[in-house]
């Protein structure tokens, strides 16, 4: 593997940040870090950076142990969620920064200058100081200092936090092509869900300084490991209740019985209390029943989300707007298949105090 | 009038008007003065450049000036010098006592400026107490502090070292530290990392420092007449001298003149740099 954590740990005044993480990262992924805030997950990108030492644990990067190397000779770049440009500095001067501090002979930087404005759109900006350009534009030249050194990998620390959302979204794209182009690892840090799905091959969700998961993207959303990862990322409706003692359905109260997919994971938590998680998406929305009466419609666009109200319990659902002419006051039935049913152990009280 | 304009009248209206009369009126008539002449303590309103031409002429007023100018370079410099380190440590090591070390530095403020350069007469004269310990213990007393130009430098350089480490510690603390982390992972060493980030983002404050301690070591009269020798006086106290002692208004006037224009100059010059290369944001968007 190209870059490996070996059990980080980082302790900060009698707590563990980040507590005893270990990951494989090979030359070509695109990971994410997705956690909450304080989650640890920032103090792992640097420790890799080499701007905090671990308390504990080893960083290789192509082989080589650079745990004890500061980070001007750990040959990463980083960018920064608030840019950290050099406001003293031209576009062109911040661009060249790398290259002149890795003693690059004049010609070559002219050479990686004209190449990094092209590759980044700044081209005609460069003789201007951060302050004069634009959020994108200057994200564009924190990326482009990041990459311009063609550094062993990039990290990002939510780069794209201070940005609207349109602006989010094209730099998205952006970003995962550099990085399929360059062919080094990108790992990015955020908070936002819908940026780590967008864009990454594998994610790691972090919580409390632990790593919950590390999958495939595709596997974190459509079968979450724990029931944090289940209500962390999409949008969920939560059940609690018993589950029959076959295993074929738990019991959830209110008359609300939900069938349960049979196998060993639902076997496990027969007769027993336990928590389930449904999708919001997953939810179907009929007409002309009576189960369930429409509270509200939110509009986001392309689909909706409809609160429902049944019998005094909130589900939501999500439905693309072009389903179904529903209206608020309605009355719809909502189903969704067993497959849907995410199950976890109840919530203990120290989790919940967490 | 709309609200908006009166309140801009009235908040660059009033100080102007302050700085009219409290700053520009007495310089202005002070330029007048410069151009009259005194006969024993008496003002000859007759125009001439006489003055200016006595300051050229008369070698003793050309050696003070070229003291003071050299004087007061050597204290900021010096004032810089000790500052940076002072201030640097505070922002670095300082942790939660970084208010109370700032605070700290306003402390010689509290006394008079004479009771501190009498008090540092005591330090460095010759019964003073680095001297009277160096004879009792029978060694040679260290004359270069006695009465001398060095004493005098280190009196200014204890006076106006407070605002320099003021004005160099708030510049840094008002600097994005974060840019160094930058600077360190785009693969400078700590080293480069200060001369290629630090230094140059905080070269405007340093400059501001400079400029406040040059400017009132040029017309210091306190310390050369407390701490200086026969060959120790300065120029602002040779300009007191003409309004006390002597009686010449009309020369000393000239000589504020004097003052005035090199101060000016010297302000220049040191302004004279890029304000955007030192990331000064105040000129906002262009």
């Amino acid at each position: 593997m190209y870059i490996k954590l070996e059990a980080i740990s980082k302790a900060y005044g009698g707590l563990w940040a980040v507590d005893r993480i270990s990951m494989d990262i090979g030359r070509d992924e695109f990971i994410s870090l997705l956690g909450p805030s304080g989650s640890g997950k920032t103090t792992l990108l640097r420790t890799i950076a080499g701007l905090e030492r671990p308390t504990r644990g080893r960083v290789l990067i192509d082989g080589a142990d650079v745990t004890a190397l500061p980070p001007h000779r750990r040959g990463v770049a980083m960018v920064f969620q608030e840019f950290l440009l050099f406001p003293h500095r031209t576009v062109a001067e911040n661009l060249c920064f790398p290259l002149q501090m890795m003693k690059m002979p004049r010609a070559e930087i002219a050479e990686r200058l004209k190449w990094i404005a092209g590759l980044m759109a700044l081209t005609g900006l460069e003789d201007r100081y951060p302050s004069q350009l634009s959020g994108g534009q200057q994200q564009r030249v924190a990326l482009g200092r990041g990459l311009v050194g063609r550094p062993k990998a990039l990290l990002l620390d939510e780069p794209l936090a201070n940005l609207d959302r349109e602006l989010r979204q094209e730099m998205e794209v952006e970003i995962r092509r550099h990085q399929r182009e360059l062919g080094i690892p990108f790992i990015y840090v955020t908070h936002n869900q819908e940026e780590a799905m967008s864009m990454s091959d594998r994610i790691a969700v972090i919580r409390g300084g632990r790593v919950e998961d590390f999958a495939g993207r595709a596997a974190i959303y459509d079968r979450p490991r724990t029931a944090f990862i289940a209500q962390f990322i999409g949008r969920s409706n939560r059940f609690e209740g018993t589950v029959s003692p076959d295993g074929s359905a738990m019991d959830a109260g209110g008359g609300l019985r939900l069938a349960l997919v049979p196998g060993a994971r639902t076997a496990s938590f027969a007769g027993s209390r336990a928590q389930a998680y449904i999708k919001t998406e997953k939810m179907s929305v009929q007409p002309n029943t009576v189960t369930c009466r429409i509270r509200d419609i939110i509009l986001r666009g392309a689909y909706c989300d409809y609160l429902l109200d049944a019998g005094g319990r909130e589900i939501f659902a999500s439905r693309p707007r072009s389903e179904a002419d529903l209206a608020r006051g309605d009355r719809v039935t909502v189903s969704w298949p067993a497959e849907a049913v995410d199950i976890f152990e109840p919530d203990t009280p120290r989790e919940l105090a967490a | 009038m709309t609200r908006k304009r009166l309140a801009g009248l009235a908040f660059l209206g009033i100080p102007t008007v302050y700085l009219l009369a409290f700053f520009v009126l007495p310089l202005l008539s002070m330029a007048v003065l410069s151009l009259w002449r005194t006969e024993n303590y008496h003002i000859i309103r007759e125009a001439s450049l006489g003055n200016f031409a006595t300051l050229l002429t008369e070698p003793a007023y050309r050696t003070f000036l070229m003291r003071s100018v050299v004087m007061a370079l050597s204290v900021s410099a010096l004032c810089i010098a000790i500052s940076w380190p002072v201030a640097y440590a505070i922002m670095l090591y300082g942790g939660r006592y970084k208010l109370m070390f700032s605070l700290a530095l306003a402390v010689p403020f509290l006394t008079g400026e004479v009771l501190r350069v009498i008090a540092l007469q005591g330090l460095l004269g010759p019964m003073g107490i680095i001297n009277a310990t160096l004879i009792r213990m029978g060694a040679a007393p260290l004359r270069f502090l006695m009465y001398s130009n060095v004493a005098s430098a280190v009196g200014l350089v204890y006076l106006y070292l407070p605002i320099s480490i003021t004005v160099i510690y708030l510049s840094l603390s008002n600097s994005d530290a974060r840019l160094v982390d930058a600077a360190k992972i785009f693969g400078a060493s700590p080293v480069q990392a200060f001369f290629q980030v630090t230094w140059p983002l905080n070269l405007f404050g340093t400059m501001i420092a400079a400029v406040l301690c040059f400017i009132p070591c040029l017309s210091t009269t306190l310390v050369p007449r407390f701490l200086g020798g026969p060959d120790g006086t300065l120029y602002g106290m040779a300009l007191s001298q003409q309004f006390g002692e002597s009686g010449t208004w009309a020369l000393g006037a000239a000589m504020g003149v004097v003052l005035f224009a090199v101060s000016i100059a010297a302000t220049a010059l040191a302004f004279r740099l890029d304000l955007r290369r030192t990331g000064y944001s105040g000129l906002g968007r262009s």
